[in-house]
């Protein structure tokens, strides 16, 4: 069981113990995100955290990396539109030292001007080698064909111009912003005492100044309208990368958990639907799958397949008509006897670490979850009735707005994605390069 | 052996079923691996830990695409594929069914020395894992309609990890260029030809030769009872025969006695450089400290080259270094990116200095020290789930034979010294004996010099 204690000034802690690796895992997360970069200034609130490990109070950059190092113990950073997180990991002996370091950057970076041009320099070409991953490409279409002008829109990294033009003022504002106790919540997991993670949780927070929690700037997304198709354009492509959804839910949605289980038969298994007719009868792709993502905001629905060029257009049609029968028809009783038995009995291996516990709990608390989003899992899915899936399938998915996102060479396959998908209004062909 | 052990296994044996020979226990982390065999040769490796209420069952095969001939290359991996198709008890799509139902997470992977299969389950379904791995190692159908379109599944997989990946691309030159009579020659995935011209007889062929309990270690790792799983597994894969093992008759790969260099153009950004030195074995005493040499070198953003060439000179981008794994001597490799505008030649250049000061001066007691609590920190995050364990206990006892190395590799970095280093730097860092694979820009994507507003020159 977490255990949740309240700190001062609104901060929060998370505790899970767990003596089976002499490893600490520690957590300190924000309940805001890149969702509140400008649209002028994007990746300023990463780019901002970046700078944590830059330099601080008297250490170098170079004498803090040398520091982690010689703890057994690494930093990193996840960040995303909502929340923000920065993990750290040390072997237990070390845990002492390695707390009074991690404090040290959270209370007092520096800033220093030369490391935070370097930074910059290194997310930019970050960002133009990214143009290598052809599904990150599709993904990142898929993203801004769906929301466009909204915040989940955009990647947290930001864009090029975004992070060129970003000032160490600009990061010294954003981090008094977010880094105060009421937008913070820490986290411990594995080797370690409740007693003691107290201890050091107070320890992280004591010269962060106090401060309110964030509000949310994310209003809902508006849906798109109608079927459109994004078409990346890269040479040399033997093989595609399709992303096709739409909106889905949100986790306060009274049908939220009843459209995760039908979206659960349709493309969550090996054996689901998606899977079944495109790899295991066809040998299309080596992958198909669908999944909702969740946001606190209402976020999408998207199916995700990778065919050869030759069987794009094939795949993308198959796609469609097994999407617009699962719309129209639903799931049947068997499938969703079936998924309720995977679901619960999988979920086992939601829990198997006391990361993962650990990590839950956070969610619950930072995305402001319901309270029993995973505790009550099981049970939930246990009651869904076939009613209440093919409803939610009906209520949140539609076949009339979708987007298809592909990464292709245009040359050779564009005019055939487009004929496999009816009812197409608007097309785009983008060079894989263009930003 | 404890006397209640004994009893117990005694009281196993007595039956008509294949005996079980108990082979010791290995220390691991806090606990021991009990190493067990049946007669047909199952090597069975149990690890009792209830840290969490689930158990992992990994199916170790000791057949990699090492095993393969020149035009049947992907086979080991292509029946990775087949193995999860129709049994004569069980339809085609029944085995993942039935795992699922059960809440089981499952998988396979193949190298060029080992191929393995593991179940996670709920712990109280342990016996499903049991009745379905020792049913397929028996009694797999493979049929034309299931090879065929498996067959396209794994060209799809070779497409996505290989022919459209630039780093698959290179990596598969790399090993192409530098091996030239061992089978580390050819790609785990094979030969796009030699994927499509698998017959089911292939297949058939290669399964009754390999896939047997005398070619294979199931290791249980996870909430278990050591007795009731013992008899659940004898009584399932006693009854399989055991099969001859071919005689593996492979060459050394001959010493390289000069460098070799390939350049290839993709559609990419930015040069790439992929160099491979020739290495130590796993088992090599080298491994280990050529392992600390790479974290010095390579590992995190305090180490040499990650100084050097991201942070001072703003050449490269990513970059990585990796000391291969397998039974056979395998590659250190070198991976860099340079940066949009930057070049491989000036990556080279720093690299040659670097390198050169590796073999002449010594590093310092503080690199040492950094270099082995990192690699304390890596060894101990791959055990911090059950299946990692799981991994851990077959990896090493199937390619060394000992389950124990694991944890007696922090041992070995712990008691590495800066000569060790300085040797291993001067005996693997040879000019000759390397290989680099360079990734150009085709034109049309190529960035510009860097410039003030370099990085709007490829928009």
């Amino acid at each position: 069981m977490t255990t949740r204690i309240e700190l001062e000034g609104g901060a929060l802690l998370y505790v899970e113990e767990s003596h089976a690796i002499p490893l600490v895992e520690v957590v300190v997360s924000t309940r805001s995100g890149s969702a509140h970069d400008s649209v002028e200034k994007q990746g300023l609130f990463r780019t901002t955290l970046g700078m944590l490990r830059r330099g601080a109070r008297d250490l170098t950059s170079h004498q803090i990396e040398d520091a982690l190092d010689r703890l057994g113990s690494e930093i990193s950073l996840d960040v995303n539109a909502s929340i923000s997180t920065v993990y750290g990991q040390v072997i237990e002996r070390n845990l002492g030292p390695f707390i009074e370091l991690f404090a040290t950057l959270l209370e007092s970076p520096t800033f220093p001007e030369d490391e935070f041009g370097r930074l910059k320099r290194e997310i930019v070409a970050d960002l133009i080698g990214a143009r290598d991953n052809d599904r990150a490409l599709a993904q990142r279409a898929f993203r801004r064909g769906l929301f466009r002008d909204h915040p989940y829109s955009r990647s947290a990294a930001g864009t090029i111009p975004g992070v060129e033009s970003l000032t160490t003022d600009d990061a010294r504002a954003e981090y008094r912003k977010h880094f105060v106790k009421g937008n913070i919540v820490i986290g411990f997991s594995g080797d370690i005492s409740l007693e003691a993670a107290e201890k050091h949780a107070r320890r992280l927070i004591r010269d962060i100044p106090d401060g309110p929690r964030l509000e949310d700037p994310v209003p809902p997304p508006a849906p798109i309208a109608g079927r459109r198709l994004v078409f990346v354009d890269k040479p040399e492509r033997t093989q595609t990368q399709i992303v096709i959804g739409q909106l889905g839910t949100s986790p306060h949605d009274d049908d939220h958990i009843p459209l995760t289980v039908a979206n659960a038969v349709f493309g969550g298994t090996f054996t689901s639907r998606l899977m079944r007719e495109v790899r295991s009868k066809r040998g299309w792709s080596y992958g198909a799958s669908s999944r909702l993502g969740i946001d606190r905001q209402r976020h999408s629905f998207a199916m995700v397949t990778f065919p050869a060029a030759t069987d794009a257009a094939a795949c993308i049609a198959l796609q469609l008509e097994l999407f617009t029968d699962l719309v129209e028809k639903g799931i049947t009783a068997r499938e969703l006897a079936f998924i309720k038995r995977y679901l619960a009995r999988s979920f086992a291996f939601e829990v198997d670490t006391a990361s993962k516990r650990l990590h839950q709990a956070l969610d619950v608390e930072l995305l402001g979850l319901p309270a029993n989003y995973y505790s009550g899992h099981v049970a939930q899915v246990e009651a869904v009735t076939l009613e209440q899936a093919n409803t939610a399938l009906k209520n949140r998915l539609t076949t009339r707005d979708l987007l298809v996102s592909i990464v292709g060479t245009a040359s050779e396959i564009e005019g055939k994605v487009r004929e496999a998908i009816p009812e197409l209004g608007a097309h785009d062909i983008v060079p894989f390069d263009r930003d | 052996m404890s006397t209640a052990r004994a009893k117990w296994i005694e009281a196993l044996n007595t039956g008509d079923g294949s005996k079980i020979t108990f082979e010791g226990e290995v220390p691991f982390g806090g606990g021991e691996v009990l190493r067990y065999r049946l007669e047909n040769g199952l090597r069975v490796r149990l690890l009792v830990d209830r840290s969490a209420p689930v158990v992992s069952y990994f199916t170790w095969f000791g057949v990699g695409s090492r095993h393969e001939k020149p035009g049947k290359t992907g086979l080991a991996h292509l029946f990775e594929h087949l193995m999860f198709n129709e049994t004569e008890s069980l339809k085609a799509g029944e085995f993942d069914r039935k795992l699922e139902e059960n809440g089981a997470e499952s998988n396979a992977a193949t190298w060029l020395d080992w191929t393995y299969y593991y179940e996670s389950l709920p712990a109280d379904r342990l016996s499903l894992a049991v009745e379905l791995e020792s049913d397929r190692m028996a009694h797999l159908v493979l049929r034309e309609p299931q090879v065929a379109s498996e067959k396209e599944v794994v060209a799809n997989e070779r497409r996505f990890r290989v022919d459209d990946d630039i780093e698959g691309t290179a990596s598969e030159l790399l090993y192409k260029t530098a091996y030239t009579v061992h089978p580390y020659h050819w790609p785990t995935i094979g030969w796009m030809e030699d994927i499509h011209n698998f017959s089911p007889e292939d297949c058939e062929s290669f399964y009754r030769t390999y896939y047997a309990p005398n070619n294979a270690m199931v290791v249980i790792c996870g909430d278990i009872k050591e007795k009731d799983v013992l008899a659940k597994i004898q009584k399932a894969y006693g009854p399989i025969p055991s099969s001859e093992i071919p005689f593996e008759d492979t060459h050394p790969e001959p010493p390289q006695l000069e460098e070799r260099r390939v350049a290839i153009r993709k559609p990419t950004p930015t040069e790439k450089l992929y160099i491979g030195f020739h290495g130590p074995a796993l088992g090599d005493a080298d491994h280990a400290h050529l392992t600390v040499l790479n974290e010095i070198l390579f590992g995190g953003r305090a180490s040499r080259l990650y100084r050097s060439l991201v942070i001072e000179k703003e050449l490269a981008s990513d970059l990585r270094g990796w000391v291969a794994t397998f039974r056979d001597p395998g590659l250190y490799e070198l991976h860099f990116t340079a940066r949009p505008g930057k070049t491989a030649a000036e990556i080279e250049a720093v690299l040659a200095e670097e390198l050169d000061r590796a073999k002449k001066v010594p590093i310092s007691e503080d690199e040492l020290v950094r270099a082995k609590a990192r690699l304390e920190l890596s060894t101990l995050q791959s055990m911090e789930t059950m299946s990692g364990k799981a991994e851990q206990i077959g990896f090493y006892e199937t390619v060394l034979g000992d389950a124990s190395v694991s944890f007696r590799r922090l041992e070995e970095y712990r008691r590495t010294t800066m000569g060790d280093v300085l040797r291993v730097a001067r005996r693997y860092l040879v000019d000759r004996a390397r290989t680099t694979i360079h990734v150009q820009p085709e034109e049309a994507t190529s960035c510009a010099p860097a410039s003030p507003r370099g990085t709007e020159a490829a928009e």
